[in-house]
């Protein structure tokens, strides 16, 4: 996995490339969490566009992104969720943890 | 460390999480170079790593002077996946449930939950020499 990161209307968009599978991958997306958490950041947005899948390693880097910045008063949304990690969300029943969103855009909308 | 290694369709590596995309490039090729379904190549690729993830977290104690195999074949319109390790196996029943409200934001114990809900079967085998786990899924 690769990932790049930017930021759009005081939101920090996080943009991980490939295939989600451990290793190094989990701690890439939990450096670059806590690294945005310290910089006065709440506000976060994984935009799942390029990621071709992920296992439960995946899963538990977004459940650790939505906890730690839940924990520090901030707020996790998805973007662009494709099918294959959309029915991932669907049979571990974590559809009903992650607010997702068809764009980036509209993740950033959804902010109040 | 030791190195992979491939004798047909069989492919050896040492148990680190360095050696994950070694194995799914390896698995994910041998399944596109049978005409497989870009889809049905995801889930047996999502299965096959949650089983290596496994083997070298429980079975081999990230001990990467330990090994894991992972033979794939074909037959009757179904792959059929083995993976290897030393480890003394587990219990399957005695994982908790993680669609339970108490495990939904666990950031574990999902691994062998998507394996039974991707794959047609998955087979759990354990002997004096180590761990060897099973999957089937229907390709053709």
């Amino acid at each position: 996995m690769k990932m790049t990161d930017r930021e759009q209307d005081g939101v920090v968009i996080l943009e991980p490339k490939g295939k989600i599978m451990g290793g190094p991958d989990a701690s890439l997306l939990h450096d670059k969490l806590h690294d945005v958490i310290e910089h006065g950041k709440r506000k976060v947005v994984i935009d799942l566009a390029q990621v071709d899948w992920m296992n439960s390693t995946g899963l538990g880097i977004l459940i650790s992104s939505y906890t730690t910045l839940r924990n520090h008063g901030g707020e996790l949304k998805l973007a662009n969720v494709t099918d294959k990690i959309q029915s991932l969300l669907t049979i571990t029943k974590l559809v009903t943890v992650f607010d997702a969103h068809d764009s980036v855009d509209e993740a950033i909308k959804a902010f109040k | 460390m030791k190195r992979p290694v491939i004798v047909g369709n069989r492919i050896t590596v040492p148990s680190s999480h360095d050696f994950l995309p070694t194995v799914d490039e390896f698995v994910e090729g041998i399944l596109r170079g049978w005409g497989t379904d870009e889809s049905v190549i995801a889930d047996i690729a999502i299965s096959v790593s949650e089983l290596v993830n496994n083997a070298i977290v429980h079975g081999s104690k990230m001990n990467a002077e330990k090994e894991i195999s992972v033979e794939i074949a074909q037959t009757n319109g179904k792959a059929r996946i083995t993976v290897c390790d030393p480890g003394t196996g587990f219990d399957p029943a005695r994982i908790a449930n993680p669609l339970d409200d108490e495990n939904l934001l666990k950031e574990v114990g999902r691994g062998i939950f998507i394996v039974r809900s991707l794959m047609d079967s998955v087979d759990i085998e354990v002997s004096v020499g180590g761990t060897a786990i099973t999957i089937t899924k229907t390709i053709n």
